[in-house]
């Protein structure tokens, strides 16, 4: 006869079972989750904020004298703390390092403690990765951001942004920011007051003052020889210079306007004008950043297969760039959205992830990685990518996708 | 990729639009961020250990609906008393040990409850009993409903011994008690258990017959 505690055992092992078994458990735990970081917000908040001190007893004049001394200390304080901010039109109490993303096309304010605001147009994310009595440190992310820096009411101000390779120090002064992962290209417009912009491709500190506006990227990089042989039986002889006329010797209208058209975001006839100059040609003359213009027109108005040439060009003519692993992840979409070959797209997602490992595109990578694996029948595989993905996501846009995959 | 457009109407809504800053580090490297205020640990904190601590508090309690502010409740008391955990590879079992401190409380909440219950039944409905779905459910029901009627020391013991699973010195470890209080109270329990189980047809028999349930997800 079985002994009790064996039986007891083996029931104990069914309820067991059964609890691991409920599928109330994410939500539950997620709900928490929420709860338990707002709570951490509100502590932190409250921590930063100055004690409040008891009233002054006593005679009248040590009542005064008392108020006097507190008022005075309080001041000095309050001139010391660092700023603090509410995002959006709730006002909500931001947390340093927090990523704020403006949803949609919903643009989303920041007001600061000290009277600066900034407006985080739509689809934007920036941090705000530290605040200090004279401001704050901002990272934009990406997008546009309209920023307005209140005159210092003690002392001086100081704001810094960085965007990419970018940093722009602020000391008073009104200015439209606009930085875009994608191809890291910079701009700022100022309309009050004067910024100083430095970066990686700059000479050195540049000022740009009231009126002005700075736009720039620091991949505009002269492309190397091309090696004709090894793109397409129909290339030319070899050229010593990458900035290539038609091979006739004549430049035809084509071969520059499609540059022109792309660059003020005619996208589709610019798409036309280079297929009228010859698509593949084109391809060995242009920048890398021209290179990824062309993709995005090629997917946008339904020609896959020159997208697919133009990124594959990109990627043979300016290895190892930021342009070429941004390529390989437009590869992995045009596989897995438009070719439905998700081996393919599991191999270029792992690509950008290996050239990239904190590139702007990880979140997003890991993400379609994992949904990948899973279309492509690597179930093992597409739940080491979910618990990667919660782990460093866990409110991402996969966020969901990933939980489903784990609780199967 | 696109973002959903959202208003900020919910807690949910908040945290999908703040993405704490994500923090990569071991154990050790977490916990002194933890210490020193990171603004990511704390999410990162929560992310490794939320599903142990919620399976904790959950075999303790069996079905409670305060179980997702009773899991805020463990992690603000570990945040609070980050500073005085000397081995910071004994997360996961110091973690373990304030569910079950909270889950102790809630339970001996639940008892006073009980007593309101015959006064004023409609205001103390106990959130927890719903209509089992499946067998399993019905098991669940029967185990914890017999639990409940448990003096605290014991349903720890028993739960931690069969439902977890653990060792004989880990249990007693976790109960903070010397192995031989452990075993005392572990006896008691399985008496009482077993005395319970005579007296409810169910639970007699599954013990009986065996647990060969279809565990089947919850709908």
């Amino acid at each position: 006869m079985e002994r009790p505690d064996a039986k007891l055992a083996e029931l104990g092992a069914a309820v067991h079972e059964a609890l691991a078994a409920e599928t109330s458990a994410s939500a539950e735990i997620r709900l928490a989750r929420a709860g338990f970081l707002q709570q951490v917000a509100a502590r932190n908040a409250a921590a930063a904020n100055w004690p409040r001190r008891a009233p002054a007893r006593g005679w009248r004049f040590l009542l005064l004298a008392g108020a006097t001394a507190a008022g005075a200390i309080a001041l000095w304080t309050w001139t010391r703390l660092p700023v603090t901010f509410q995002v959006g039109a709730s006002g909500s109490r931001g947390q340093p390092g927090d990523l704020i993303s403006a949803m949609g096309t919903t643009p989303t304010p920041l007001r600061f403690s000290e009277g600066s605001s900034l407006v985080l147009a739509g689809g934007g994310r920036l941090r705000v990765l530290a605040t200090d009595p004279k401001g704050a440190r901002v990272l934009v992310e990406d997008g546009t951001v309209d920023v307005s820096i209140a005159p210092a009411r003690v002392g001086k101000k100081q704001w810094d942004f960085e965007a990419g390779p970018f940093s722009v120090l602020v000391t008073g002064t009104k200015f439209k920011l606009s930085y875009r992962a994608l191809d890291q290209s910079f701009g700022i417009a100022m309309r009050e007051g004067r910024v100083v912009v430095s970066g990686a491709c700059l000479d050195g500190p540049t000022p740009v003052a009231a009126g002005a506006q700075l736009d720039l990227s620091c991949l505009a990089k002269p492309a190397p020889p091309v090696r004709m042989a090894d793109l397409s039986p129909e290339t030319p002889a070899q050229r010593g210079s990458a900035e290539l006329a038609a091979p006739s010797g004549r430049p035809s209208r084509d071969a520059s306007m499609w540059r022109d058209l792309l660059a003020t975001g005619r996208l589709q006839e610019g798409l036309r004008a280079a297929e009228r100059a010859n698509f593949t040609r084109v391809c060995q003359t242009a920048t890398a950043k021209e290179l990824l213009a062309l993709a995005d027109a090629a997917r946008l108005f339904g020609s896959t297969a020159r997208a697919v040439t133009a990124l594959r060009v990109l990627r043979q003519r300016f290895p190892s760039s930021a342009e070429a692993s941004i390529a390989a992840f437009t590869l992995g979409r045009i596989a897995f959205e438009q070719k439905h070959a998700y081996a393919e797209a599991v191999g270029w997602f792992a690509t950008y992830l290996r050239e990239q490992p904190s590139g702007p595109l990880m979140g997003d990578s890991v993400g379609r990685l994992m949904e990948a694996r899973l279309r492509a029948g690597d179930q093992t595989g597409s739940r080491t990518d979910a618990e990667q993905y919660l782990r460093r996501f866990p409110e991402g846009p996969y966020a969901s996708e990933a939980r489903g995959i784990l609780s199967k | 990729m696109v973002w959903r457009t959202l208003s900020i109407e919910s807690v949910e809504d908040l945290c999908k639009m703040f993405t704490p800053l994500t923090f990569v580090g071991d154990e050790a490297a977490l916990i002194q961020a933890l210490r020193a205020g990171h603004p990511g640990a704390a999410a990162v904190f929560y992310d490794q250990h939320a599903a142990h601590v919620y399976r904790a508090l959950r075999s303790t309690l069996g079905a409670d609906e305060d179980v997702p502010d009773l899991l805020q409740e463990v992690f603000i008391r570990a945040l609070d008393r980050i500073g005085k955990l000397r081995d910071t590879e004994r997360v996961r079992s110091w973690l373990t040990t304030i569910a079950i401190f909270v889950a102790r409380e809630q339970i001996r909440l639940r008892t006073r409850r009980s007593w309101l219950r015959m006064f004023s039944p409609e205001r103390t409905q106990p959130g927890h009993l719903h209509q089992p779905s499946s067998e399993a459910r019905l098991a669940l029901r029967e185990v914890y409903d017999v639990l409940d009627q448990m003096p605290v020391d014991e349903r720890m013991a028993f739960i931690f011994r069969f439902v977890d699973g653990m060792t004989l010195p880990d249990a007693a470890e976790t109960c903070e008690t010397s192995l031989a209080t452990f075993k005392r109270r572990l006896a008691r329990a399985e008496k009482r258990f077993l005395e319970a189980a005579r007296r409810r047809p169910t639970l007699a028999h599954l013990l009986e017959e065996g647990t060969r349930w279809n565990v089947q997800t919850q709908s």
